[in-house]
Parts: C-alpha cells; sequence; structure tokens
C-alpha cells in the first residue's frame, strides 16, 4: 500500500494528473479542479490508501503537476 | 500633437493582494487588474483573490474612485467552463468594471449577460481588422506587445476613421502594456516551461525557464564563449521617457505589469506612471525629470530597462543578472501593534535587526497599503532614543493609521 495526499485548494486544473492516471483523477465540472478519486477529506486536505499497482501512474501523476501539489506517501516525488 | 485630455491617460496598476491594491491606490493609478482562482496568468506566481473577496475589491475601488477589472485570460478546456461562469457571473453581481479576456468562450459569456469585456494582449491584437472584429464584444483591447508604436499608431487612426465602436457605442480605447516584465515569447505565447517542467505557462504556471543561465555547446561538447548566460531573459520594458509618444499614437490606457511583484513595487511604478501622465497633460513633461523617474523606478524589482518594441530601434535586450537589479532592497523588522489616533503616534514591534534614527521605513499592509518614511524622533518607554533593536516596542510620529496587520521594513541600498 501507498499513499496519495492532494492539497486540492491549490490546484489550478490543468488536466496534467488525469492523462497519465484516469482511473484515480477526475476533474470537476463544478469547480475545474482536480479531485483524488476515493479520497477522504480531512482540513481541506485529502488522502487515500491505494495498492502497489496504481503507484507508477500516480508518481508520474505527481511529477507532472506544476503546482506539486500531489504527495507520495507524505513526500512530493 | 492634440490637445491631451485626463481620460486620455488611464494608469492601470496590477494588484495581486490587498497590500498591492491599496498601494495602486495611493500610487494614483486610475484603475486595476486581479485575479481571482486559478484561471488567470499567475496562477501559480501570485496570491490569487478568490471570488468572495469581489466584493470587497469592487467596493475599495468604489469608494477610492478606481475602475476594478478581473482578469481571466487563461486557455481554457470544456472543464473550465462552470467556473469561468461562476467568475463572470459573481464579478458582474459584485460590481467588478470589467473582465479581461482572451479566449473566445469567456468573451461570448460575458457578452450573453451584458458585462464589460477588454480583450487581453493575450489575445496578440496587432491590426485593425482583428480590431474591428473584437469590437462586436469589447470596448477597451490590448495591443500585442511586440507592436511598434507606428503600428499601433496606425491602428488607432483607423479606428478613428472607421469609426470602430464597441459594445457601449464609443470608440474603441487601445491600451497597452506601459511598464514591467516582458516576455521571451509572443505575448506569453511561451511552451518552454511546459516542455521543461509540465508546467504550462497558458494556464497561469510559468517556471520562467527564460530566466535562467545557460551554457551554448555545440554537438562534440564544445562550449561557445557567450557575453551574457541569461540568453532569454528579456530586460523589462519602460516607457516612461518616451510615455508622450505613446499618448501620440492614440493609447488611453497604460498598463504596469506585476501582479506578482509586491506593494512597494505597485506605489512606485504607479505613481512615477501616474505622475508622467500628469505631465503630459499639464504640459511640463521633458527631459529633466526622466532621471528622478529612472532612478525611483530602479529602487524596486526590475532586470534592467528597455523600449520594449515600441520604439523599432533595438531588438531584444536582455538582463545579465538573476532575479532583480534593484538599487534598493527592504529588510523586514517588525509589525505594527498600534495607531494613537490622538497624538498621530504609531507603535511597532521590533521582531529582528535594528532601526536607526534617519533610516529610510516602509511600512505595508492590506488596509494601509504602503507608508513610506525617513525616521525622526523614536520613543521606548517614553524616552527618546536614536536606535531600536530587536525585542523593542516602539513608538514613531506618524500622519497615517497603522495596524496590526501591518508589516515594518528598512529601506537600504542593494
Amino acid at each position: 500500500m501507498f499513499k496519495i495526499t492532494h492539497y486540492r485548494d491549490k490546484c489550478i486544473g490543468c488536466n496534467a494528473c488525469v492523462e497519465v492516471a484516469p482511473d484515480r483523477w477526475r476533474i470537476s465540472k463544478k469547480d475545474g479542479k482536480c479531485t483524488l478519486v476515493g479520497a477522504k477529506e480531512k482540513k481541506g486536505i485529502y488522502h487515500v490508501d491505494l495498492p502497489e499497482h496504481e503507484m507508477e501512474e500516480n508518481i508520474q501523476a505527481a511529477n507532472n503537476c506544476p503546482v506539486k501539489i500531489i504527495l507520495i506517501n507524505g513526500r512530493k516525488p | 500633437m492634440k490637445k491631451v485630455e485626463k481620460h486620455d491617460i488611464e494608469i492601470m496598476a496590477p494588484a495581486g493582494s490587498y497590500e498591492s491594491l491599496m498601494a495602486a491606490i495611493k500610487g494614483g493609478a486610475n484603475s486595476v487588474y486581479f485575479g481571482i482562482e486559478q484561471l488567470n496568468m499567475r496562477a501559480k506566481s501570485s496570491n490569487n483573490f478568490t471570488i468572495e473577496d469581489l466584493r470587497k475589491i469592487a467596493e475599495i475601488c468604489n469608494e477610492n474612485g478606481l475602475k476594478s477589472y478581473i482578469t481571466l485570460n487563461t486557455i481554457l478546456y470544456d472543464h473550465d467552463m462552470n467556473l469561468m461562469r461562476s467568475v463572470v457571473d459573481a464579478a458582474k453581481d459584485s460590481g467588478i468594471s470589467a473582465i479581461i479576456a482572451a479566449d473566445h468562450s469567456v468573451m461570448n459569456y460575458a457578452r450573453k449577460i451584458g458585462f464589460p469585456i477588454h480583450i487581453s494582449t493575450q489575445a496578440n491584437i496587432s491590426n485593425i481588422e482583428t480590431v474591428e472584429f473584437y469590437s462586436a464584444y469589447a470596448d477597451v483591447m490590448v495591443m500585442a506587445r511586440e507592436l511598434s508604436l507606428m503600428q499601433v499608431a496606425d491602428i488607432t487612426r483607423e479606428i478613428k476613421k472607421r469609426e470602430i465602436t464597441g459594445p457601449s457605442g464609443e470608440l474603441v480605447r487601445v491600451e497597452v502594456f506601459a511598464h514591467g516584465a516582458l516576455c521571451m515569447a509572443v505575448s506569453g505565447k511561451c511552451y518552454l516551461s511546459l516542455h521543461s517542467d509540465f508546467s504550462s505557462a497558458n494556464r497561469g504556471a510559468c517556471v520562467q525557464n527564460c530566466r535562467r543561465e545557460y551554457t551554448v555547446k555545440d554537438e562534440q561538447g564544445n562550449e561557445l564563449k557567450i557575453d551574457n548566460e541569461y540568453i532569454m531573459s528579456a530586460a523589462d520594458l519602460c516607457t516612461i521617457d518616451f510615455m508622450d509618444k505613446v499618448v501620440e499614437a492614440g493609447v488611453s490606457v497604460f498598463k504596469i505589469e506585476g501582479r506578482g511583484r509586491a506593494a512597494d513595487y505597485v506605489y512606485t511604478t504607479t505613481k512615477c506612471y501616474r505622475d508622467a501622465g500628469d505631465a503630459i497633460l499639464v504640459g511640463t513633461y521633458g527631459q529633466e525629470k526622466f532621471e528622478d523617474w529612472k532612478a525611483d523606478l530602479e529602487k524596486v524589482y526590475n532586470r534592467g530597462f528597455w523600449d520594449g518594441y515600441y520604439l523599432g530601434r533595438k531588438m531584444g535586450e536582455w538582463s545579465d543578472a538573476h532575479g532583480s537589479k534593484a538599487t534598493t532592497r527592504k529588510i523586514f523588522l517588525g509589525r505594527g501593534v498600534k495607531y494613537f489616533n490622538n497624538i498621530q503616534v504609531g507603535e511597532f514591534a521590533m521582531e529582528t535587526h535594528s532601526l536607526d534614527k534617519g533610516d529610510e521605513i516602509m511600512i505595508t499592509g492590506p488596509t494601509t497599503g504602503i507608508v513610506k518614511l525617513t525616521v525622526g524622533e523614536m520613543r521606548v518607554d517614553n524616552s527618546v532614543v536614536d536606535q531600536v533593536k530587536k525585542g523593542d516596542n516602539f513608538s514613531l510620529k506618524l500622519d497615517e493609521t497603522i495596524r496590526p496587520s501591518d508589516k515594518l521594513y528598512k529601506i537600504v541600498s542593494a
């Protein structure tokens, strides 16, 4: 298992994470920001634990994020 | 030159924060522009306002007789449409004066709901036919930054000749960038940042690759000797010493770049251009004032200055340093504590460094904006002192109110 953390309020809605991990990331049509599918919110920050086989594409998503708001196991990749 | 009227010179200042907004007002701006949420060209680099701030911004601007323009000028995708519509609706409901747009979806929607539109420089307007096309939507248009003044003058002449009017029925007004950072790409249409960092400049997330030092090597690894490693970092635009020519070219709105800049930059640049504009109006604009204005402009963030493309004299003037070449810098000292209105005295808490009588200081804050002065008499525990240090609470005679939200800085030579 590994953990993804998403500081959603700083998202600029560029779609870069969706391009590489479309099963886990989805742009909200409501506010144009990205939503981490299956995550739980705590004080405006979103968290989800995921199986290892999703790791590679989500590391790519974190790498692609221009505003670096996606953390893998608490760290910027 | 025809007589210039007051409304012919609108100084438009950047407001990336409440501090900068108040600084723009103190500097004498006629209007401000700002971004909210993520759909503007400073989505990453400046602390953008949110939809909730719109009403307060409009109120502050109305009270001070300024127009307020909201920028919504990134590339937009289908998933941005709801947010775009919410922003335009909220801006109109809040009493913001107009929206600065580059994408046709914004123009289309704003026109539908009857909200005034300005065409952003991101639309790269470079000819009269494009002006005519956009006149169905907008009363004010920002020209591409790459035009020469001669080209701008041709456009404004044709606007009058053809009587090209915007939705208000008035002749279309032409706006240009008067001061601030220039981009090495055509009016910001750059993909370097996306290539290197997946960070699109056109979504407001430029990582500023062009501001870095580069080495140039051939395929065999031989490094070429170059005069300036900052091979792509354009120097800043400055029109203060030919602003009369810009007015003569029919430009009526002078935009100062810098939504990511601090309040002191906004105040100083706005004040210099306000003074220059006023000097043109009363006929005192001339060589003898240029040095003072330039010296003031050099005190705040800059990468060195050039004429941009307006005069067609020099192509590609590059900065030779990383970051600012400002001749002064500010040192954080502490914060405001209280203002004693009856005796016009401000109290401050020193958190670091020291401050001497005769030093230049600056106080900035979201309500105060900016106050600059030379330190006169200081008191600690009611005794007059010549120096205060970290840990001291001291008082100072001040004409303007200061607040606990204010920060105190010392201005020193860079």
